[in-house]
């Protein structure tokens, strides 16, 4: 795997300037300024002439809120990364925690930003701590996957080599597996970076003094559609500088593209033990959970440890009412998610395939889509309320673009991957486009959208819930924030629990999904 | 002798098999001795164990009965001392590394000083002039092949295990190899172990062909090759030459034969 990313990117070395993308984005922004002028009394969208106008006015308080976001981001990303690393460094010298640690990596994951960060606003007052954490947590997860893809990537010839001059493991880990893991490392950073953007603004919208999540939170108060969109269009341009920061680094370090490739799909082992080790997560998990209770003394009051979550949904007298209100907000929300992620998923593979048939599409979109799929699509979360209103609309377009990035990026390249031999023989057979398509293509396809639908179910969680505490005011994301303000903690707790689960649960069901579709189109895909 | 090289060593092998966890017998209770400094050429069908037999040589394989003595220590003790060295059949050259550096990084994890002129010289060996900052992905496979070849001799080591080294390497530069390779274990005193599918080059390389079975490898014959050294090109075209070709076809054939009988007896 490794032999053929390092073998593939090699070919692409070679400078020369495309004009595809910047065709694309040219008529991207030509289109938006005229929408701009055409919408002006709409009060929802502001040209970029608008914009520009904007940031030259109120450039000082921009660069200001920018370097605190800046600061909070990086120093999130350098933490978040650094827990990646050890991670995948203990899933290496202890095999067998590997299982363990992403089940345990993938709750914490799935922990609902939006609550997360009032309750570590509690617990760090004011200041940068929980900006700082929840950028971590945005990116770690991002790192750890593709990391231990990328440990493991090494075929066994090269560690007979170490072993054949007499050197054992730690030669091997410095010469051969940290050299092999570098394309994915930076892969995951690449699409951390912009991912910790991301956390450093939702935990400043928490409540903090000073940042782009503030100026953020005012802006839609006040219903200022400049500020807004400028606020939305500088969070974009630093994500998009990140990714192409850190991939222009990678270009430097490795002299070559990193790889696009993720995650891959469960082994049978994996499966054989799925039900143990899920049952070994969530033990740790409840002991890590009420250890750090214990350990940093935390006040009873706001600190819920797991005997009081299941007091508050099962034993206390108003437990019944209290499922009652969580399972109405679940449902509320589900009515969003659903639909929002099952139309990103499609989009994004239907959008993919298409390009595949228009091979001269295909040269515009993908440069385009890979920048934009690193764009915290939440931190647009205002301009999509302002554009589509605060009704069903605009919260199912926000999860389906979430999803739709990504989704289309890992579709392209997945449809990319298909072995050049494979359509040789099926050319000479004469078989049709449609016919490739059917059979070669896309079960080449299939391993890259279920590893994207998998990762799309926290990225979706995070978009419907950031999306309902701004703006419609319903739903589970709502009733967190509202939980948060009222102190009512035994809620807030409750819902953090019940959402990062379901958001667990429904990752394990596309896996679930994803190995009966993979055994059944491409067998050859489980290993 | 290169002050820096290690001597030649005596391999012997006793009883050696292995059965891998699916239950495959790749290797079956194998005797046989390796004089010191001697090339030895194993020839056998495709998937009868040749690799296996020199992984468990080279103490990468830990063999399921049996026992390898290399100088008269298990392979560990040569491992340890990075007195061996293997041209994988894969090349495994590591993509990140120029083919200089594939070289050099033999030298290091063998511990030794790594002299550019001496790599220069074993580039221009292989044929690789002008390649030496080129990576993997920028050569053929034959490329990558005497690349490999290059990085196993780097460490003048006294045992060379060399695995189908020109399974991809183009008709004249495999005789251009055959002729200059055998000149360095020579002048180093090697012991090497060859491993090929070609008949003649196992002729022509080596002072002792194995023939094996197929799987699981046994000796059909073994043949001692008693051409003068330095060898040519056109000495394979020598009576004696072809007379021994013939016989190491024919054992090929009868082991190929031994083998189908008791499977037709089913
Ligand atoms: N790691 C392994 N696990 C299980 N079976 C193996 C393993 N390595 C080799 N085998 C099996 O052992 C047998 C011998 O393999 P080996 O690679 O030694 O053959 P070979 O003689 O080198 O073949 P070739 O000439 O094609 O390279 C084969 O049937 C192979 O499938
Ligand atoms: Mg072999």
């Amino acid at each position: 795997m490794t032999g053929l990313a390092w073998r593939r990117v090699r070919a692409r070395r070679i400078p020369h300037i495309r004009v595809g993308p910047w065709l694309g984005i040219f008529v991207l922004f030509a289109g938006w300024e005229l929408a701009g002028r055409l919408l002006t009394d709409a009060f929802v969208l502001a040209a970029p002439s608008d914009i520009l106008r904007y940031l030259s006015t109120e450039w000082q308080l921009m660069t200001r809120a920018l370097w605190v976001t800046l600061g909070n981001a990086a120093a999130g990303f350098v933490i978040g990364n650094l827990a990646a690393l050890s991670l995948a460094g203990l899933a290496l010298v202890w095999p067998r925690s590997e299982r363990v640690v992403t089940g345990l990596a993938l709750l914490v994951f799935c922990l609902p930003l939006v609550a997360t960060g009032p309750i570590l606003r509690v617990f760090f007052g004011p200041g940068s701590g929980p900006q700082i954490v929840l950028a971590a947590l945005a990116v770690y997860y991002t790192t750890l996957i593709p990391l231990l893809v990328g440990l493991r990537a090494a075929p066994d010839s090269w560690f007979d080599l170490v072993r054949s001059y007499g050197r054992g493991r730690f030669a091997a880990l410095v010469h051969v597996r940290a050299m092999a893991a570098l394309p994915y490392l930076f892969t995951g950073l690449q699409i951390a970076a912009p991912a910790a953007f991301l956390g450093a603004m939702v935990g400043e919208f928490t409540g903090a003094e000073r940042g782009m999540g503030v100026l953020t939170i005012r802006a839609l108060r006040a219903l200022d559609v400049d500020m807004t969109w400028a606020l939305a269009t500088v969070a974009t341009a630093v994500a998009i500088f990140a990714y192409l920061a850190i991939g222009a680094l990678a270009r430097r370090v490795l002299l070559a593209e990193p790889p696009v490739i993720l995650a891959t799909p469960m082994s049978d082992s994996a499966k054989r033990t799925a039900w143990r080790d899920a049952g070994l997560v969530a033990a740790c998990a409840i002991m890590a959970w009420a250890g750090a209770i214990w350990l940093f003394d935390l006040n009873p009051f706001f600190a819920k440890g797991p005997g009081q979550v299941f007091d508050a949904l099962f034993l206390a007298s108003d437990a019944q009412q209290t499922r009652t209100v969580l399972g109405d907000a679940l449902t509320e929300t589900a009515l969003f998610l659903v639909p929002g992620y099952l139309a990103g998923l499609l989009a994004g593979a239907g959008l993919a395939v298409m390009l595949v048939l228009v091979p001269a599409l295909s040269s515009i979109a993908m440069p385009l889509a890979i920048a934009l799929r690193s764009v915290p699509i939440v931190t647009t979360a205002p301009l999509v309320v302002l554009l589509l209103g605060r009704g069903a609309t605009g919260t199912i377009t926000l999860v389906a673009v979430m999803v739709f990035f990504p989704t289309l990026v890992a579709c392209l390249h997945g449809l990319r991957q298909t072995p050049g031999q494979v359509l040789d023989v099926f050319d000479s057979y004469a078989a049709g486009p449609f016919t490739r398509l059917i059979r070669v293509r896309i079960p080449a396809m299939l391993p890259a959208f279920f590893a994207a639908a998998r990762m799309a179910v926290p990225a979706s969680v995070l978009a419907v819930t950031v999306a309902e505490w701004l703006a419609t005011g319903a739903g589970i994301g709502s009733l967190m924030a509202l939980s948060a303000s009222l102190s009512d903690y035994d809620m807030l707790w409750s819902s953090v629990v019940i959402v990062s689960v379901l958001s667990a649960v429904g990752y394990a069901l596309v896996s679930v999904i994803e190995r009966r579709v993979l055994a059944r189109y491409a067998p050859e895909q489980l290993s | 002798m290169a002050p820096d090289s290690t001597p030649p060593p005596e391999i012997v092998c006793t009883g050696i098999a292995k059965t891998f966890e699916g239950g495959t017998k790749a290797v079956q209770a194998l005797d046989l001795t390796f004089a010191a400094g001697q090339t030895t050429a194993l020839v056998g069908p495709s998937g009868c164990g040749k690799s296996t037999l020199l992984r468990m040589i080279a103490g990468l394989e830990v063999p399921s009965a049996g026992e390898v003595l290399i100088g008269g220590a298990p392979p560990a003790e040569t491992l340890r001392k990075a007195g061996l060295s293997v041209a994988f059949q894969d090349p495994s050259l590591l993509p990140w590394r120029s083919v200089r550096g594939n070289i050099e990084l033999a030298l290091s994890l063998a511990r030794r000083p790594v002299d550019a002129t001496a790599v220069d010289q074993l580039v221009t060996l292989v044929g690789l002039d002008g390649f030496s900052d080129a990576r993997p992905a920028e050569l053929s496979g034959g490329m990558r092949q005497r690349a490999a070849i290059a990085r196993a001799l780097a460490t003048k080591p006294g045992l060379l295990l060399l695995d189908e080294p020109f399974g991809a390497v183009d008709e004249l530069t495999r005789q251009q190899l055959a002729q200059d390779l055998p000149r360095i274990w020579e002048a180093q005193g090697t012991t090497t172990l060859l491993v090929t599918h070609s008949v003649s080059e196992a002729v022509l390389l080596s002072d002792r062909v194995i023939v094996l079975s197929p799987r699981p490898a046994k000796v059909v014959a073994d043949i001692s090759i008693s051409l003068p050294r330095p060898r040519t090109t056109q000495m394979g075209r020598s009576n004696e030459a072809t007379d021994l070709i013939d016989a190491v076809f024919a054992a090929l054939a009868e082991g190929m034969a031994a083998a189908e009988r008791p499977l037709a007896a089913q």
